[in-house]
């Protein structure tokens, strides 16, 4: 066997050195990709697409023989639709679309559904475009009540998508007797099978009622601090098992938890199939919130979106939103139409409440910015991340 | 073996290990079982009664399946250019020897051991308030790229570590060009190392859930919608594509191991054919 | 006209400095930019520099000659792997220690002023010593878990697999193809109030036991201390147990039969020869697995209750939820730190040498 000759090697080297180099192409290729990534969401063909995103669960799927919503809007005005269930939690979602609107970018979504709170820092900051009202004629059916709400003074930006109130859901089977009053979720008996949500005005502002603070006129920290303190204590005592979302159904299902803090409608559906679970407006009275549609900033399809917003305010419409989802409703005439639907429902108290219920339902204050970020701030070292 | 150890002695070791895998096991177990569920309600955690619906439907949930496509996606490009980068940080540190290699080894050592937590919110903050990229598709692919590339790197290092270089000299004797060389050579006796570590590097993208977290802007992966899904609902579907992608591996890793061992009896009977397997 | 041939014949022959120092060069430019550490005009310099560097060494490989080209071969193909570690690895890393000494010009701002804030770690320290405190804990005891199951499981796997061995290995390995989330989702299902492992330690009587001994709390399992070890010791178990496998394995059988002639007892050959032979293995999967564990927070989350989360909740909570970015990065940071002195230290203990 002969040894290489020196320019043998030589080629040798020299292209496994030239395979280092195309190694280095790799590095261009996700600029490549980003260039590619920005332009598939275009509509093609000239009919329009819309993308929103809003909280899972919350529309009438197309099942059972139903044709749900999104599909009854896509037949009726071509518009093509994809409907996500991104957005699961207030603060996570505005972390996840700062770095874009902060920067002046638009997001992916038409459509979002923060909650009133929420709708109010995002308006604030000037991340939101108006509504072209022009475009929604059916905007007219809106409540009296969320006609210039205070999130939004002028009206012009949030229009609300389902309005619900916050109490107590508890599983009769746990708890061993009925329970009434926000008391029963600090009873030692329950040690350790109470669970409170991670949005922190229904689990403040429902706390806030039960000592008799009223969580519409808040102002400042200092307000509802004994709200802040009775928490604290709790769960240093580990009555609290978790700080959910809209898991605490999951939980009190399997028994998990004795009594939490719930919204109406998640409650109303689960009770369909499990007759132990039930909900309250306690007696110290419970809070209401509502989930807004508003458009971001550089929105692309603002007329695809209008479009939208006017069809799901036909009451029509909104009622067969409202019998799946079992919240309540924003929009005027949607009980005739649901009784049309299912009579039972339509008489619900907890899907349209009475004056005497309403008269104990109380919304959160619109905080100033440093004092929500104080508020954060001390709920977020009680639920303990 | 050992003599002196009771037969009890080793019995109970071995029930031991029985229990470890009856523990390694019980998830899973639970995972695919529910697969079959016919859940009443939201989440599917109380058996109800017996059902292949889900598994007839296994893409019934839409925004499910298109992070799952997503994940797929992220997975393969990420997959591709790691691959690529960490076999030749491989190749270069086991072929040459050369200045500042024991700084390399160590720098390539240090995403591992590193928190995933700490990758993923600095990379965030690399980020954060800059004009060139946005937060998603992009970002998540940098992100899993970076941690990928030392896992390839070590991996392909490892299962190249006995090649035998001077196979190239002596193909090159024989008058074959440095690409054919390469091509006919050194690639298909390396390709198995780059393809295990690119199945794992695979395995590692589809899988990521911290470090895409904090990286993932509005793009929804298939871990990021079952954390999602995790505190609204979660449907059987969750549970039929987690264990179609289980079975789906377990095929890749038997056919892989299957194929691998024959691979290298046949490597071993050629090596010693032509007595090249000097070294080791 | 000879003294440039001799210049570059030295060039030539020093190429590998000039591939590694072009390297390096460029792996600063490139963490420089990324963090945005200069402005203005200073960037065209840097860039420009980049350029030349990037440009220099190909101009080095093509002109230099075969030793030069030969030299600079394996930084060629190092390149392009150190720079995407450079630009997404050492720039964060950089990025995270100023953002943590920064305050935000205002809350919801994704820019701040970089001003020495210490307060971010006094913070750190106060508000969260105790998730601190729990993540290195939570970490530590699932290490231990992790040893005291995967070193048996491996053992068997190793000396008594036989023929099933890698059968075994496989099973081992399979139950984390599924999705890390599902699986730890399902152990909260396993471990529920009313679930079988409840049930049945109560019916057996065991659950007195485990409570007195604080494993249980009030009947419960799940959103207990001892749910998110459990769950941190199952998720991390791989970790510890190949490793373990693979040093075990390449231990010779006639080694330990030879040991079990000379030694009086088997409890004694294992203690003087496998043991001895498997130690890098625990090593290595001790790093592996307290690691990942100490910054996890998923097992936290899901099996946890509000007076058990771990550094990484805080982490998480006050980056993505709170868009506190300083003080997230100052925990964030502290964790890097402590838990890169923690390897130091351990590595001066056991040596470096298995470590990759």
């Amino acid at each position: 066997m002969s040894t290489p000759t020196p320019n043998n090697q030589m080629t040798r080297r020299q292209f496994l050195a030239r395979t280092g180099a195309l190694g280095a192409l790799g590095l261009s290729l996700p600029a490549i990709l980003a260039a590619c990534g920005g332009s598939d969401s275009s509509s093609d063909g000239g009919s329009e697409s819309l993308f929103f995103d809003n909280w899972p669960l919350y529309i009438d799927p197309t099942a059972d023989g139903l044709t749900g919503t999104v599909d009854r809007f896509m037949a009726a005005t071509g518009v093509s639709m994809t409907y996500g269930e991104g957005y699961n939690d207030n603060n996570e979602y505005f972390a996840k679309i700062q770095p874009l609107l902060g920067a002046g970018k638009p997001i992916e979504a038409d459509i979002i559904a923060p909650t009133f709170w929420m709708a109010g820092r995002l308006i604030n900051l000037g991340w939101t475009e108006k509504l072209p009202k022009d475009l929604i004629p059916n905007f007219s059916n809106i409540e009296d009540v969320y006609v210039n709400p205070t999130w939004d003074p002028t009206g012009e930006y949030s229009m609300p998508w389902q309005a619900g109130t916050a109490g107590i859901a508890y599983n009769i089977d746990v708890t061993g007797r009925e329970i009434k009053s926000v008391a029963d979720l600090f009873d030692p008996e329950f040690k350790g099978k109470i669970g409170m949500l991670t949005e922190m005005r229904d689990t403040i502002g429902l706390i806030c009622m039960s000592l008799g603070i009223d969580p519409s006129k808040i102002t400042s920290f200092e307000d509802a601090a004994p709200a802040f303190e009775k928490l604290a204590q709790a769960k240093n005592d580990g009555q609290i098992r978790a700080f959910t979302g809209n898991d605490y159904t999951d939980d009190l299902v399997s028994g998990n938890f004795a009594a939490c803090v719930g919204w109406s409608g998640d409650v109303l559906q689960l009770g369909k199939d499990s007759p132990n679970v039930r909900f309250v407006i306690p007696e110290e009275g419970g809070t209401s919130w509502c989930d807004t549609m508003i458009l971001p900033k550089g929105v692309p399809n603002a007329s695809a979106a209008a479009k939208f917003m006017n069809f799901c305010y036909d009451p029509v419409q909104a009622a067969q939103i409202t019998q799946y989802v079992q919240y309540l409703s924003p929009v005027k005439g949607v009980r005739d139409e649901l009784a049309k639907l299912d009579p039972e429902l339509a008489e619900n108290p907890l899907l349209f409440p009475d004056d005497a219920t309403n008269a104990r339902l109380r919304s959160f204050a619109t905080l100033s910015e440093d004092v929500e970020a104080k508020f954060d701030e001390e709920f977020s070292a009680i639920t303990g991340a | 073996m050992m003599r002196k150890r009771t037969k009890y002695g080793r019995y109970a070791l071995n029930v031991f290990a029985g229990f470890g895998l009856v523990y390694l096991f019980a998830p899973i177990f639970f995972i695919v079982a529910f697969s079959f569920n016919k859940p009443k309600g939201n989440f599917n955690i109380a058996w109800q009664s017996f059902t292949f619906d889900n598994w007839l439907h296994p893409f019934a949930e839409e925004s499910l399946t298109r992070a799952l496509w997503k994940s797929i996606e992220i997975a393969a490009v990420s997959t591709l250019i790691s691959t690529i980068l960490g076999s030749l940080i491989a190749v270069a540190l086991s072929r040459y020897k050369f200045r500042g290699s024991g700084g390399i080894n160590l720098f390539l050592v240090l995403p591992l051991t590193t928190p995933e937590i700490v990758l993923g919110s600095s990379l965030a903050t690399l980020f954060l308030g800059q004009n060139f990229i946005d937060f998603g598709m992009t970002t998540i692919i940098i992100a899993h790229v970076m941690f990928q590339v030392s896992f390839v790197a070590l991996t392909v290092r490892a299962r190249i570590r006995g090649f035998d270089w001077t196979l190239e000299q002596a193909a090159q004797d024989l008058g074959a060009t440095p690409l054919r060389t390469f091509m006919k050579v050194t690639f298909p006796l390396i390709l198995p190392g780059i393809l295990a570590a690119g199945l794992l590097a695979f395995a590692l993208s589809i899988d990521d859930f911290i470090i895409t977290f904090f990286n993932s802007g509005p793009v929804q992966t298939f871990p990021l919608q079952i954390y999602g899904a995790s505190r609204v609902r979660i449907p059987p579907q969750i549970n039929v594509l987690a264990s179609m992608i289980l079975f789906l591996s377990v095929a890749i890793l038997m056919t892989g191991t299957i194929a691998g061992m024959r691979k290298s009896a046949e490597k071993q009977a050629t090596a010693k054919k032509f007595k090249l397997l000097h070294r080791k | 006209m000879t003294a440039m041939v001799v210049r570059q014949n030295r060039i030539a022959r020093n190429a590998d400095r000039v591939g590694l120092g072009a390297m390096i060069v460029a792996s600063i430019c490139l963490v420089v930019l990324g963090t945005r550490l200069v402005s203005g005009p200073m960037v065209s310099v840097i860039v420009l520099t980049l350029i030349l560097d990037l440009v220099g060494v190909l101009v080095l490989a093509t002109r230099g000659g075969p030793e030069a080209r030969r030299l600079l071969a394996p930084y060629g193909l190092l390149k392009p792997g150190m720079l995407w570690l450079a630009l997404f690895f050492l720039a964060p890393v950089w990025s995270l220690i100023r953002i943590s000494l920064s305050t935000k010009e205002s809350r919801f701002s994704v820019n701040y002023d970089f001003n020495w804030a210490f307060q971010n770690y006094t913070k750190a320290f106060s508000d969260f010593g105790s998730q601190f405190q729990r993540a290195f804990l939570y970490a530590a005891i699932a290490t231990v878990l992790t040893i005291a199951i995967g070193y048996p499981l491996a053992y068997v796997i190793a000396f008594r697999g036989g023929k099933y061995k890698n059968i075994l290995l496989g099973l081992v390995v399979i139950p984390f193809f599924t999705s890390y989330l599902i699986r730890t989702i399902a152990w909260s299902t396993i471990l529920a109030d009313r679930g079988f492992v409840v049930r049945a330690m109560n019916a057996v009587g065991l659950g007195n036991v485990f409570e007195w001994l604080n494993i249980m709390e009030n009947g419960k399992l799940l959103n207990t201390p001892t749910a998110v070890i459990g769950g941190l010791t199952y998720n991390f178990l791989p970790f510890m147990l190949l490793p373990i496998y693979v040093s075990l394995e390449k231990i010779d059988v006639n080694l330990v039969n030879a040991a079990g002639d000379l030694y009086s007892s088997a409890t004694r050959a294992f203690r003087k020869v496998v043991l001895p032979l498997s130690i890098p293995g625990v090593f290595a999967g001790t790093l592996l697995t307290f690691i990942p564990a100490a910054g996890d927070f998923v097992n936290a989350q899901f099996l946890g209750n509000p007076n058990t989360t771990m550094i990484g909740n805080s982490i998480q909570d006050q980056f993505l939820k709170q868009n506190n970015y300083p003080v997230a990065s100052a925990m964030a940071a502290v964790l890097m730190v402590s838990i890169a002195t923690l390897v130091l230290m351990y590595t001066r203990i056991f040596g470096t040498e298995d470590l990759a």
